[in-house]
Parts: C-alpha cells; structure tokens; sequence
C-alpha cells in the first residue's frame, strides 16, 4: 500500500521585496520508483504552481536539479523517495550560489565566471592551430584519464559540500581544480605545470583545500575529486623545489 | 554595483601563483607529520612505567643519551633541547595552521551556518581539530614549558610533578585532545597529499589509535598519580638496584 510522504520545501522569492524566506510543508502519496525530482513535479502540477526548481534531463546527466536532500547536497533526479524510511524530506537550495527562487540556483552564473577565470578551455600548442590538419592520435589511456574528469556534469554540489569555500568566496572549489586537473593531463594543451601554478597555485586554489572532503563524499558523479586535488597539490608543490 | 569588488591580482584577471602558499601548506603539512609521529612514539615512551620503575629508569637514561656518559646517567639537557626543538616546530605549525582559521566573524557564521545545513562527517571532524588545536597552542606551551624549565624525568620525578605538582590536571584535559588532534591531523596529511587514497583503511586505523593510544595514556597517568600518592615530601629520585 501507497504511503504519504511529507516534503518541506524552502521558499523564497528574492524578486519579490516583500517576501521572507520560510519552509512550508507538502504531502504527497508515494509511488513506486519515485525519486524527489517526481515528487517535486508532481507538487507543482497538483498543489503549487509557484514552487520554483530547475531541472532538464531527468537521469543524472545536465546537473540541474541539485539540492540540498535531508542535510545532504545531491541531484533530485537520482534520489529515490525510498530512502527515506520517515517519509519526512526536507528541501533546501544549493548553498554558496545566488538564489533564483525556491529550490533554483543560477549554477550557470557561477560556472561561467569560474571558467573565465581559471581559462578552463583548451590552449592548443603553437603548431596546432591549423583546424583543417588531422589531430594527432591519443592514447587510449590518456583519453581514457580524461574523460574520466569530463564526466563532470557542473552540478555544484562539490561547491555547496564544501566549507572552504563556504567561508572564502574566491576559493575555486573541486569543480575549478577538476578541469584544471583535466587540461594539466592533455597532451595537446600548451600549458605548463608553472602556468597551471599561476591560476591555482595559492590560497585560493589547491593550496587553500583544507581536505575537508565534502566534494568527494558527495559528488553524484563519483568523481575522484580526494585523488585529483592530492595530484594537483604534489605538482604544484614541485614547482617551487 | 556589488558591495564586494574583487581586485585583480594578476594580468588575466585571476588569482596568482604564489610560492609562499605552496611553503606555507607544505610547511604545516611537515611539521604535523613530525609533531605526529612524535606524539606516537612519545606516548609509548611514557608508557614503559607500566612495565615498571626499572624500565621506565632505563629508558629515561637511554634516551637522554647514557651511551654517552661515564655514569650511565643520560642528560636531562637532552630533553631541555628537544623541548625547545619541539616548541619551535609546534609555534611553525600554528603559525601556517592559522591560515586555515575562520579569522572574521562573517567567515565564522558561514562555517556554522554550513554545518547546521549540510551533513558532513569529515567537516565535523576539521572543526573539532581547529578548536582542539586552539586548545593546544596553549596545552603544549604550558607542557613544554615545564619540560623546559624542569626537565628532570624519572619515575619518581614525574610522579612528584604529576601528582604533588598537580601536573595530572594539564594532563587530562591534554592527552584526549592531543590525541584526536594529532591522529586526525595524521589521517588528513595522508588523503591531503595522496601517500594513499584507501580512505576507509586510514581511518579505521585512526580510529583504533585514537581509542588505544587514550586507553594506554589512561593507564599511565594513573600509574603516575598512584606512585606519585606513595612517594614521601621530599622526594628521592629513583635509584636502580
């Protein structure tokens, strides 16, 4: 038999000048393979046309529905309602983001700024700007390490997981150290260990880590953020020996 | 306009690369290994008394270097310059750790704002080690300082300094807060730099030390307090048969 499910929501509009920040409380009846993002669809349809939350691909692929779950920053779409034995689930949006309204972060925003400022695309190398000459060929291996780091689907939960960046907002977060990680292992970028050193050799990059470990305990990915934060470090730390 | 402008450091924009952020983190990271390892073999050292006045006599003596001496009596100088070596690489620890520290109260409100809304373990963790190494600048400053001033160690000597000198007051509230600032601080130096990324394993490890090492330091102290109970005002020093 189908069991009700109580959510509570937060919600605020901050376009809205009257408005105050508040929790307000949902029920639902479960069904079978239900996770929150169902749920919250559903509300909206059947209870609250207001209830503001992103989402686009439904199966764990564009990142966009990721919220904080119980205490527990994570995507909507890949959260059964099942686990939680209660039926009692609390919604909060992605801290550390600018809030749109409700659930809804403008993680693009921050994306954006993040990849303008740490260059996060390919510097190709001085005789490989010829986009009619046929790219050189990749290892296996090597295409395989990178795409192991291009799985990342830019959800921000390694951004809200961790309290580094928390309490300093110039921090660059795993994301950032992540696709540095993932152009410092391309054979066919131009950057050296020393021009990587120049982005993310200080307090706001990986020397300002303190290793808490919310990004690795909580990526919906299963990115190796604990590996490759530890590989960063070793590399930029061997460029002032 | 935003109330927070970011100045430019660098020519692109972004953050620089500086060598004294990878020094500092290196640095902290080195000395917490050293204080670490000390603090482990230290502990077993102190805790030859359990074995009996004799052996905790002859270590003593072996380990203020009696190898060197006409008569087989070690230095307690030896301990006076550990102890200031120690206090040197202790007052270097802090001063790199303090970089870590929530220094504004903004910075502070965040730290705890996350941590009532995100569930973290690990983060839980760093933030009992800040308080408890906040704790320890002035713990290990009285501790060494008393080794300093007075580094005469011997079964009788300790036992008059820890319970006619009331010196077991420091040492409860020091050894469980040293002990789970020191084995943490170990666990996270390991993850941090990459030695291994068997998380699971380096912490179970770092669970059973904690509960041995406090177990084993227990036992000491209380052996200390009951010889020190049993000795007579003026005390002797121990004399081997």
């Amino acid at each position: 038999m189908s069991r009700q499910i109580s959510f509570n929501i937060f919600r605020y509009d901050p376009q809205d000048g009257q408005d105050k920040p508040k929790m307000e409380r949902y029920q639902l009846t479960e069904t079978p393979g239900m996770t929150v993002f169902i749920a919250l669809n559903q509300l909206r349809e059947q209870q609250d046309p207001s209830l503001q939350f992103d989402f686009v691909c439904r199966a764990g692929i564009c990142g966009s529905c990721a919220m904080v779950i119980n205490g527990f920053p994570t995507l909507a779409c890949r959260t059964l309602t099942a686990n939680y034995p209660d039926g009692e689930i609390t919604l909060m949006p992605l801290p550390g983001f600018e809030l749109i309204g409700d659930l809804s972060v403008n993680t693009g925003k921050f994306m954006r700024e993040l990849a303008e400022r740490l260059k996060l695309w390919l510097h190709p190398k001085a005789d490989d700007h010829d986009m009619h000459r046929l790219e050189n060929p990749m290892a296996p291996e090597e295409a395989a390490r990178i795409y192991e780091l291009e799985r990342c689907v830019e959800c921000g939960v390694c951004v809200s997981a961790c309290a580094t960046k928390q309490m300093r907002e110039t921090f660059v977060g795993a994301v950032g150290m992540m696709k540095i990680a993932r152009f410092e292992m391309d054979s066919r970028d131009a950057r050296t260990a020393d021009d990587f050193y120049h982005v993310i050799g200080n307090q706001d990059g990986v020397f300002g880590c303190m290793t808490l470990l919310g990004c690795q305990d909580n990526c919906p990915k299963d990115l190796p953020h604990m590996q490759q934060i530890a590989y960063l470090r070793r590399k930029m730390a061997a460029t002032i020996l | 306009m935003s109330a927070k402008t970011r100045v430019p450091t660098a020519i692109n924009g972004g953050p620089y690369g500086q060598a004294w952020s990878a020094k500092a983190d290196c640095l902290q990271s080195i000395t917490g290994l050293i204080l670490g390892v000390f603090l482990l073999f230290h502990m077993h050292f102190e805790a030859s008394i359990l074995l009996g006045k004799e052996t905790f006599f002859h270590m003593v003596q072996f380990l203020e270097g009696s190898m060197f001496s006409s008569t087989d009596h070690g230095f307690p100088i030896v301990t006076k310059i550990i102890s200031v070596i120690m206090l040197v690489i202790v007052a270097i620890h802090a001063a790199t750790a303090l970089r870590r520290f929530p220094t504004q109260l903004g910075q502070w409100r965040a730290m705890r704002g996350f941590m009532s809304s995100i569930k973290h373990k690990d983060t839980q963790l760093w933030f009992w080690q800040m308080i408890t190494g906040f704790l320890l600048f002035f713990l290990v400053s009285a501790h060494l300082a008393t080794m300093i001033l007075n580094p005469e160690i011997g079964p009788h000597l300790s036992a008059e300094r820890v319970y006619h000198d009331n010196a077991w007051l420091l040492y409860v509230v020091f050894l469980p807060i040293v002990l789970f600032h020191g084995i943490v601080g170990l666990y996270r130096v390991i993850l941090k730099w990459g030695v291994s990324s068997n998380r699971p394993l380096i912490r179970t490890i770092a669970h059973v030390l904690i509960v041995y090492l406090l177990c084993l330091g227990t036992l000491s102290l209380v052996t200390y307090i009951n010889i020190g109970m049993e000795l007579v005002l003026p005390v002797q020093p121990f004399i081997p048969n």
